[in-house]
């Protein structure tokens, strides 16, 4: 999996970070103050960014965490097939199957953007 | 830690292996975080208190005065540390209120994403606010000897004095506040509690109040100032006022709200009585714990 290693203390609300092993995308970041001889501690609410499943973290804001490195992709729907799609990647030219997720409606021509990391994906 | 509950607190650099040891008394039941039914965690803040400052020794108290209950509880038939009871330990308080509610809710809210229902200690009243944040419920049950309805006391929104008011206009998901004990209020609260989302329920009419099932399909919050009783029976509390509840009164409350309720907090306890106070608070954490188990 692609990822990056930093601390704790990097993280901001609207980027992403590994939780339980899942890429999640942070919802809010907030911190504690140090005790006389405690470390700064941070707490990061985030959503799963490919299964929407809340999860939380805290750590000391100089540890180290994983960040997922994910890729944002344009495409165009090349056509739907009940609940899929096909989609052709607008870079590569490669052309992937993808769900449809249930709040969109896409139809063919129609141009995408996406989320991909390995073999998951998500429209945006 | 409080007896009967499994140690969760987390490791910082304050607590050590050999201090968490000493403290530690599982009763029973091991339970991961996760799989816990109930997670104590303790809000010692003292920042806004007005009278009598000492809520910062709260938490600490409480689960001192816990110590010599029996675990088991026959009106239930059940025992305290069968029933998946954690303590997170606390959440140490600094005097940034906006910044501590906030850390303080994000603890409370894995929680209750964890499917758990968080057991507050407090702390002053302010530290409501955090447990309502996390818990999103419609309705805020609350007793109390005071209506809490300042829009700002001493310049500060966030004041122990103004936390119902909070509670009920800048929460969401709130419908609606049921005051439960409350005899003393300024003016203005008055009038602010003689809107349809409050409703005050005086001293003499609590042990026959009773929720006539309006709690059905609503999530319920229940919230415990401990100087909703008489301070002639909780005289360590920072603003007492007198002619307030029989203990049983509440407890009477406790066991009906309990089973309906996602959330539950014990709040306003400080350290200027022989234990009263504590052993009260203690008692209907407890009394919670049972109710909402037991349905």
């Amino acid at each position: 999996m692609a990822k990056q290693q930093t601390e704790v203390r990097d993280l901001q609300e609207g980027s992403y970070v590994m939780i339980d092993d899942t890429a999640c995308k942070i919802n809010s970041y907030s911190t504690a103050k140090p005790g006389k001889h405690g470390s700064a501690k941070a707490r990061v609410e985030a959503e799963g960014v490919f299964d929407g499943k809340k999860r939380s973290l805290s750590q000391p804001v100089d540890a180290k965490i994983w960040v997922p490195i994910i890729e944002r992709k344009q495409g165009q729907v090349v056509s739907v097939d009940g609940d899929d799609m096909q989609v052709m990647d607008l870079e590569t030219y490669e052309t992937i199957t993808m769900r449809i997720p249930e709040d969109a409606d896409v139809s063919p021509d129609e141009n995408i953007e996406y989320l991909e990391m390995e073999n998951q994906r998500k429209i945006i | 830690m409080f007896p009967g509950a499994t140690d969760e607190r987390e490791v910082t650099d304050a607590t050590d292996d050999a201090i968490r040891g000493s403290h530690t008394d599982t009763g029973g039941q091991e339970s991961d975080r996760d799989g816990a039914n109930f997670v104590v965690v303790g809000a010692p803040l003292d920042a806004t208190t007005t009278f009598h400052p000492g809520t910062r020794f709260g938490p600490q108290r409480i689960r001192s005065f816990a110590a010599p209950f029996d675990d088991y509880d026959h009106r239930s038939d059940r025992h305290f540390s069968d029933l998946g009871v954690v303590d997170r330990g606390d959440v140490r308080a600094w005097d940034d209120v906006a910044e501590y509610l906030e850390y303080l809710t994000s603890t409370l809210r894995e929680v209750v994403w964890n499917d758990g229902i968080p057991l507050l200690l407090g702390g002053e009243h302010t530290v409501s606010l955090a447990g309502v944040r996390a818990v999103e419920p419609e309705v805020f049950v609350c007793l109390d000897a005071h209506l809490d309805c300042y829009d700002v006391y001493d310049g500060n929104p966030l004041s122990h004095a103004a936390v119902t008011r909070r509670i009920v206009e800048d929460v969401d998901s709130i419908e609606e506040a049921i005051l439960l004990g409350v005899r003393t209020g300024s003016e203005a609260e008055w009038e602010r509690a003689a809107a349809d989302d409050v409703t005050v329920v005086p001293p003499e009419d609590v042990a026959e109040w009773s929720h006539d099932g309006q709690f059905a399909d609503r999530d319920v919050y229940l919230s415990v100032d401990i100087d909703a009783v008489d301070p002639g029976y909780a005289p360590g509390t920072g603003t007492m006022e007198p002619f307030g509840l029989e203990p049983r009164d509440i407890r009477d409350v406790v066991h009906a709200v309990a089973p309906h309720a996602d959330g539950f907090d014990v709040v306003e306890v400080n350290d200027r009585d022989d234990g009263q106070a504590a052993a009260l608070a203690a008692k209907l954490v407890r009394e919670f714990v049972f109710s909402h188990v037991d349905g």
